[in-house]
């Protein structure tokens, strides 16, 4: 091969063989992969349990600091440029991003496990579901939001003030220099794009893996492996031909729906279910959350047993940061014109906000059926199938039948728009940041994507996939913490530049 | 009765001049938002009263007075404004039909606009400045009945840029004289410039980067 356009494309390349390398060993030596990734969830537990939670708490501090700090006034762009967006889409937009799938499968499958197996105490009681719903707030409030708040600033201002191109080792233009367009740049960048590849397919593995369930519940299509494949392969049939017939327009209209459907169902919960007692969950819990913030933060438990921190806290952790060049692209690309501390409150506060409502409306709900009528057959149940938790919920509730289409409609769309974001995303991340990812390449990762969710599928469902991001995640961990230094570098003189500006305006 | 749908960004005539949609507003008679592309002041109408005009390869337009023609095998440089004729916004772009942005980097599948949107090759047509003899002058829906004659109002047309265009304010320096010598813009009749301190030049000579350096406008901040 030409040895320039190797250079040119060595990133995709380089980042595709190792994609396919791990395609490869978990399709042919299944057991193996299974082995392997057993070993590293369990070394993840003893040895870098720390890693994570330290970093990310680092990140909250962090993203707090920036809110309060004298770099605050900055803006995202030119001094004088408009947001693109109003700020009410433009929160509903960040909201959607960043828990897309997620928050729907795991809005009442978390709060209800919590409660049948708590992290201490007693399954089954009161304490029980008060410890479910703080931890619930603890996995989806301010971390994952702090993690998308560093990574999406950091795009944004090298990518707007600093004018360099839209790829991760940007942002560490201040430390590195010109070095970001060289072999550790490159590196950075193939690291990152590894982390995403692994953070889409966890996403997209939960959402074929709910889709079908959702299918059973309402279509009673046979829950299975097979299915699962199959809701897989026609999701990227579907978003390959959006690539290729600039359809890609009508995918902005399906997301925009999949929030306000969204906000639908949550409202329809809140008239039909327990209304009152979902205002108490959220005032009391965010008490708790809040009191026992710090605690929580870096709760290890070295003296007994790291399961429940491991298959919970890091693989939530892992997940967000894995997710995080994603989201944070997503994030900076909607971003530009607004200030810091604008971004800083549109992005870590409002959305905290927004996932602790949406969970205490369906965790709140939920729990007051198991814990209020002493359902615990049910908390059972709903434990022991995840997959299928939130249709369970639903025939609890009036309106069950209408209930159930809107979620699966919801679940429907977020799989296909964050498939077609993020085949966008690894194109740009891939070609070097560029604006015009080409239409082979956005293709190449669609179907890469799709393969290695369908891999950790067969290798053995969730828990593969949880371990897969934790593992894939922890370079990148490390990633963000040198890039919050990088853009506290870049914030300093771009803060010099507004200075130097104002003197100028005063002289002349 | 007209059963025509009014889109945002369409190149519609109105009252016999260019215009562009750039809001619709169903719920109200008056619905039609336009801006004037000549001197982009805006104006409201119903759509009964627009007629929809689709711009292609050889047009040419006044554009903020300043006159383009439509370009579509041409390559651009960074600075030069395209016109998105045929938009395919990827998922994180932000444009849409018949927007006028300005390129800041080339690249071999596209450009990169100074708004930060990826736009490939084959969605805009580029502004070049000027009216091309071989183009077809789109002002006005009916040449026939304007009075204004086109070569004049072009003959108004003083620069493409307008940055480079002299203001009232502007303050000069004079390059090719040992003297230093700072004056600001005080009149301008037709091309002829008046300059602080009795000064007084043609515009021409004025815009001629080796004779004459824009400084800075105090009144522009």
């Amino acid at each position: 091969m030409n040895i320039n356009k190797f250079k040119e494309n060595s990133v995709f390349i380089l980042s595709l063989f190792l994609t396919l390398v791990f395609i490869v060993w978990g399709a042919f030596f299944t057991d193996n992969l299974t082995l392997v990734t057993n070993a590293v969830y369990n070394g993840s537990i003893d040895y870098l349990g720390w890693v994570y939670l330290g970093s990310t708490l680092f990140f909250v501090i962090f993203s707090i600091y920036l809110l309060f700090s004298k770099y605050g006034n900055i803006r995202l762009g030119r001094k004088n440029e408009e947001p693109d967006f109003s700020t009410g889409s433009w929160l509903a937009m960040l909201f959607g991003a960043g828990m897309g799938i997620g928050i729907v499968y795991w809005s009442v499958a978390e709060p209800v496990t919590h409660y049948t197996t708590p992290p201490y105490g007693k399954g089954f009681t009161v304490d029980a579901a008060d410890t479910a719903m703080k931890f619930t707030f603890f996995h989806w409030g301010l971390h994952p939001w702090a993690i998308y708040t560093v990574i999406g600033l950091a795009l944004a201002f090298f990518q707007y003030n600093k004018r360099l191109p839209a790829s991760i080792s940007s942002a560490f233009y201040p430390i590195l220099g010109d070095k970001i367009y060289g072999p550790i740049g490159k590196t950075i960048d193939i690291l990152s794009i590894f982390a995403t590849v692994f953070g889409i397919a966890t996403s997209l593995g939960l959402g074929a893996m709910q889709i079908t369930s959702g299918m059973h519940a309402i279509f009673g299509i046979p829950d299975s492996l097979l299915i699962q494949l199959v809701v897989i392969i026609v999701g990227t049939v579907l978003f390959i031909i959006s690539i290729n017939t600039g359809l890609e327009r009508g995918i902005k209209y399906l997301s925009n729906a999949a929030i306000i459907l969204s906000l639908v169902i949550m409202v329809l919960i809140l008239f039909v279910g327990p209304a009152l007692t979902v205002i108490k969950v959220f005032f009391h819990t965010t008490g708790l959350y809040i009191s026992d913030f710090l605690h929580m933060s870096l709760r290890l438990n070295p003296f007994g047993g790291g399961e429940w921190i491991a298959s919970w806290t890091l693989f939530y952790w892992a997940w967000w940061i894995a997710w995080a060049p994603f989201v944070g692209m997503f994030i900076a690309r909607v971003s530009k014109g607004r200030t810091i501390r604008e971004f800083v409150v549109g992005v870590l506060i409002f959305p905290t906000l927004g996932t602790c409502l949406w969970m205490s409306v369906f965790g709140g709900s939920a729990l007051e059926i198991v814990q209020a009528a002493g359902n615990h057959e049910l908390a059972k149940q709903i434990a022991e199938n995840v997959n299928l938790s939130i249709f369970t919920f639903f025939d609890r509730l009036p309106l069950s039948s209408l209930l159930s289409i809107i979620g699966f409609a919801v679940i429907a769309i977020y799989y296909i728009t964050v498939a077609d974001t993020a085949t966008f995303v690894l194109g740009m991340l891939s070609e070097g940041g560029t604006l015009n990812p080409s239409n082979k390449i956005k293709m190449t990762w669609g179907v890469i994507q799709s393969a290695v969710a369908a891999v950790l599928l067969i290798a053995g469902g969730l828990d593969v996939l949880q371990t897969a991001s934790i593992a894939a995640a922890l370079p990148f961990a490390i990633i963000l913490v040198f890039m919050c230094f990088s853009l506290l570098k870049g914030l300093e003189s771009e803060i010099e530049i507004y200075r130097g500006k104002k003197r100028s305006v005063q002289h002349s | 009765m007209k059963l025509f749908q009014v889109r945002k960004g369409q190149f519609v005539y109105f009252n016999n001049e260019l215009h562009k949609v750039y809001g619709v507003k169903p719920m109200y008679k008056l619905s039609i938002h336009l801006i004037k592309l000549r001197d982009l002041s805006q104006h409201i109408t119903n759509a009964a009263s627009v007629e929809r005009y689709i711009p292609r390869e050889d047009d040419s337009f006044i554009f903020n007075h300043k006159v383009y023609t439509l370009r579509n095998n041409q390559k651009p440089a960074a600075g030069d404004l395209i016109l998105i004729n045929n938009p395919v916004p990827d998922t994180l772009d932000h444009y849409s039909l018949n927007e006028i942005e300005t390129v800041e980097k080339i690249d071999s599948k596209g450009v990169i606009t100074s708004d930060l949107n990826g736009i490939k090759h084959s969605e805009y047509l580029l502004m070049v400045p000027g009216r091309a003899p071989d183009s077809h002058p789109i002002d006005y829906k009916d040449m026939a009945s304007v009075d204004e004659n086109l070569d004049e109002t072009e003959t108004q047309i003083i620069h493409p840029y307008s940055d480079l265009s002299v203001q009232l304010g502007d303050v000069y320096k004079k390059k090719d004289h040992d003297v230093l010598i700072e004056a600001m813009v005080v009149a301008i009749r037709g091309h002829t410039v008046f300059l602080g301190g009795g000064l007084e030049i043609q515009h021409e000579e004025l815009m001629n980067t080796d004779m004459w350096e824009f400084q800075y406008n105090p009144f522009n901040n």
